[in-house]
């Protein structure tokens, strides 16, 4: 069977040799690999743009995806400084893979992009807004800073729940919840007293360095911990553990799954209620961790009367407050995409099912429906 | 670096002014000055702005850049802009291939990405969309609820409404919904110096010309599109693959012809000459070598059936199954050879033109011969896109690697030069789909004769101190 180049070896037998032309050979024999991604990225016209949700509500060309690698060409070449102007289009960017799905090339921009984040850091180009989060996760392991009063759950089990900054920080009661889901399911759910932040929040702000200090802390713990499982309720907390930590060489030795991902193995889990819903599909879940069915056959698996938005699964939506970067340099357009978000799920129900607490808070800050975290909504069903 | 000349044209005076008075009345977030944006509206997908990014040259700045949320918003910006005299670029998704938006001039971009409503008028069976919206939010939304516009180009992902009609584009499934002028009903648009306009979206009107015509593929030139309504469809119920492989090129464009002339409308058709066959199906033995042809067949259960007769009657060549088709459908929106070729200094493009069926082939060959002796050229090929009863789309692809003491400029400006004379030699017109831009406009008065002192009084009438979107077209 020819190869995919043939064609145009064959075309190009006929030519006599000429400038540039022995690179073009050497690369289709692959013998050189060609443009780099971020330039490739820049080069192209947009494939991706109708996936991403700052690009449709922001529906700038300097943060589209490939205007974000752009901007990114364009301060590699020094054609622009790096500086806070010029890094700000590149963390315009909501870490949510949603370009990927549709990319001929398989990028992610957030990706591509993350070597100029980290320079900037490096630079010292450090927003404000993003120094007062490293502080915190520095000297707290927590988002949002000092907790002030902390609930007391188990500290020894099978099953180590973690639950992640922003329901440890700003939504007590959902834990609460899903541990009491836990128990019904029969599982023997212990929590970390000394849980902090996966890192991911300084991970995607380009702080390489602090998410390394805490993955390090992390990852001890966990393997320290004795479960034989590990469930959280963010899937950025898990796609952080099972998917970044071993790129920085920290395994965990024991399974990571996301709530959904346990659920989905779990054989029967019907409901006692039944109901109407529709459901946002968080995007680590989806492009991070791979879980490209999303939630919908588990809502089912309850019992549920599920409304799948035009926008699930593969196809899902930022909910505007992912990748840590957006939310805090620019609340506005955030804000702007939990609306398109929710304009879609609400006029399917009033009913809003996620399974990330950073979707959750997205939509009850930007909205006037309560969200259910998959957690509280088992907790209420079972 | 920057060119100087950019901080020149920055601070020159009464573009500031405009600008302010701009910024007072649309409030900061819907306008910027910043370096970063400036340079990212610096180009579109035109091959000549893309080469200056690589070489990081950026000879076309525009002084600001404009995101307006509303018709208000424009007529604003028109209406400031028209005062001070201040260019004027409209932006969609900048996925025009000819440097239609590039801002030559100096001046504002406006980007209308913001501007994008959407409402499905079931009964009437129209889309009315805000002229920002993405063309895939677009077919997205209506497949979700049961309809199809049936308007899918290849740059369906980046592309918007407004620029689908003011470049007159059209998509792969265009045999049977026909382009963008077929499924445009009515439009809503703001011209200088500030006022608007609203054509209606009647079943049919006998009012006089036909105005909505006068603002398709007019590419900014005449004012700025914020709305318009949309012919939509009932998502077909039933879809049939049809695939040939044909020994000669002629043997693929007769048949079709027949197909046509018979009445059948095949949603998709595309031959592709032998190279093109190679380049897509090398991995399909029995097609290897020989002329591939796919075509998708979609509507009316009944309709389709009829059509797909009509089709294996007429076509000559070997029925090659729905395989090729599905690879077709899959790889579609694989658009890498540009970003991973000219990168490396190949120079490449894309030439579409139409012709009748009379002329066809020899248009064909004249093309290919016109442009593959050049020096440098590494392949030119073509396949065949859109068909109409009484004639073809050619889509032709060159590229190639700049020769010793040219300037990749040069040598690319050479092949468009020899493309271009030869289609007209043959008989062809120079565009079939894309629009002229900046990369065509050299030949406009070749294209149309007397009709362009026409287009150009129109012009004059509209915008008599040349402000929307100046050098675009030669306008
Ligand atoms: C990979 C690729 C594939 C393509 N495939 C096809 C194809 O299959 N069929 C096809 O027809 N074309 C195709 N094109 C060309 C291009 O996508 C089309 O011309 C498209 O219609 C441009 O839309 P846009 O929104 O990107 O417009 P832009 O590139 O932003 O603008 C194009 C022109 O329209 C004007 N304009 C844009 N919006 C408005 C408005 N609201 N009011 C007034 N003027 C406006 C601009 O000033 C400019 O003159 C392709 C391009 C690429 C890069
Ligand atoms: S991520 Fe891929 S599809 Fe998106 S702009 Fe970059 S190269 Fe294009
Ligand atoms: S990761 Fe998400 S926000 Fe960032 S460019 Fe891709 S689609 Fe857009």
């Amino acid at each position: 069977m020819p190869g995919k180049w043939d064609w145009l070896k064959d075309e190009m037998g006929g030519v006599s040799k000429i400038t540039k032309f022995s690179t073009v050979m050497k690369f289709l024999k692959g013998r050189v690999s060609g443009p780099d991604d971020m330039t490739k990225c820049a080069m192209c016209p947009n494939m991706c743009r109708h996936a991403c949700p700052i690009s449709i509500v922001d529906g700038k060309e300097t943060t589209s995806p490939a205007g974000k690698s752009r901007v990114g060409m364009m301060v590699d070449h020094d054609v622009l400084p790096m500086d806070e102007e010029n890094l700000y289009p590149m963390l315009m960017c909501l870490s949510c893979g949603c370009c990927e799905r549709w990319c001929p090339f398989d990028f992610s921009v957030s990706d591509i992009l993350r070597a100029e984040k980290e320079k900037g850091v490096e630079e010292g180009v450090i927003f404000e807004e993003f120094q007062e989060m490293f502080d915190n996760l520095g000297n707290y392991g927590l988002v949002q800073g000092e907790i002030k009063k902390k609930k007391s759950y188990p500290n020894q089990g099978d099953v180590l729940y973690l639950r992640g900054c922003e329901f440890r920080g700003d939504d007590e009661k959902v834990i609460g919840k899903t541990m009491g889901a836990f128990e019904k399911l029969g599982l023997d759910a212990f929590v970390l007293s000394d849980e902090e932040c996966c890192g991911i929040p300084a991970y995607n702000a380009g702080n390489t360095q602090l998410f390394k200090k805490l993955a390090r802390k992390m990852a001890k713990r966990i393997n320290d911990s004795g479960a034989e499982k590990v469930i959280t309720s963010c899937p950025s907390c898990a796609y952080a553990y099972r998917k970044l930590y071993p790129e920085f060489g920290l395994d965990i030795d024991v399974e990571v799954l996301h709530i959904v991902e346990y659920l989905e193995q779990k054989k029967d889990i019907l409901g006692k209620k039944k109901g109407t819903v529709t459901f946002h599909d968080p995007c680590k879940l989806v492009n991070g961790l791979e879980n490209k069915k999303g939630m919908k056959d588990v809502l089912e698996k309850i019992g549920l009367n599920v409304k799948v938005p035009r926008r699930s699964g593969e196809k899902t939506f930022c909910c505007g407050y992912g990748g840590s970067t957006v939310c805090r340099l620019n609340e506005y357009l955030s804000s702007k995409i939990s609306e398109e978000r929710l304009d879609e799920l609400s006029s399917l129900s009033d009913k809003i099912i996620t399974s990330c607490p950073t979707c959750k808070k997205a939509f009850e800050e930007n909205g006037n429906l309560k969200v259910y975290d998959i957690g509280e909504l088992l907790y209420e069903l079972l | 670096m920057v060119p100087e000349e950019f901080e020149k044209k920055r601070n020159a005076g009464k573009v500031n002014r405009v600008i302010d008075k701009i910024t007072r009345l649309l409030g900061c977030d819907k306008i910027s000055t910043r370096k970063v944006d400036l340079l990212s509206y610096s180009h579109d997908y035109w091959p000549i702005s893309l080469h200056w990014m690589l070489e990081d040259r950026y000879p076309s700045l525009p002084h600001a850049v404009i995101w307006p949320e509303s018709k208000k918003d424009v007529k604003e910006v028109v209406k400031w802009c028209y005062k001070g005299n201040v260019p004027i670029y409209p932006y969609g998704g900048g996925s025009g291939v000819l440097g239609a938006t590039v801002p030559e001039r100096g001046g504002v971009v406006v980007d209308l990405k913001r501007i994008r409503s959407l409402k499905i008028h079931d009964k009437d069976l129209l889309v009315e969309a805000g002229s920002g919206l993405n063309g895939y939010y677009l077919e997205d939304e209506l497949n979700d609820k049961g309809y199809t516009m049936g308007n899918i180009p290849q740059s369906l992902y980046p592309s918007t409404v407004g620029g689908w009609v003011s470049t007159k584009a059209l998509g792969q499934f265009s045999t049977k919904y026909g382009g963008i002028e077929d499924m445009l009903k009515g439009i809503e648009m703001v011209i200088p110096p500030g006022g608007e306009l609203c054509l209606k979206p009647h079943a049919r009107t006998s009012t006089g010309p036909d105005l909505r015509k006068l603002f398709l593929g007019s590419e900014g030139a005449l004012g700025i599109m914020t709305k318009g309504w949309f012919k939509i469809w009932p998502k077909p119920e039933k879809r049939i693959k049809l695939s040939f492989a044909s020994d000669t090129l002629e043997d693929a464009v007769e048949s079709v012809r027949k197909v046509m002339r018979e009445g059948a409308e095949p949603a998709v058709i595309r031959i592709y000459d032998k190279i093109e066959t190679k380049r897509h199906f090398y991995d399909y033995d029995e097609i290897f070598g020989k002329v591939a042809t796919v075509m998708v067949i979609e509507g009316n259960e009944k309709i389709t059936q009829a059509e797909k007769k009509i089709v294996k009657e007429e076509f000559i060549g070997t029925e090659m199954g729905g395989k090729p088709v599905d690879h077709w459908l899959e790889t579609r929106f694989n658009v890498k050879e540009a970003a991973e070729f000219v990168p490396m200094g190949v120079v490449f493009d894309t030439i579409e033109v139409a012709v009748n069926w009379s002329k066809a082939m020899d248009l064909y060959r004249n093309v290919v011969d016109a442009i593959k002796p050049i020096k440098g050229v590494l392949f030119a090929s073509a396949h065949a896109s859109h068909f109409y009863p009484q004639g073809i789309c050619f889509y032709f692809t060159f590229a190639g690697t700049t020769p010793r003491k040219k300037d990749a400029e040069e040598f690319y400006q050479q092949v468009w030069k020899a493309a271009m004379e030869a289609v007209l030699d043959s008989g062809g017109t120079i565009s079939h789909h894309h629009g002229i831009g900046r990369q065509r406009r050299d030949w406009m008065e070749q294209e149309l004769g007397e009709a362009y002192s026409t287009l150009k009084a129109i012009k004059e009438r509209l915008d008599k101190k040349r402000i929307m979107n100046p050098g675009n077209m030669g306008l």
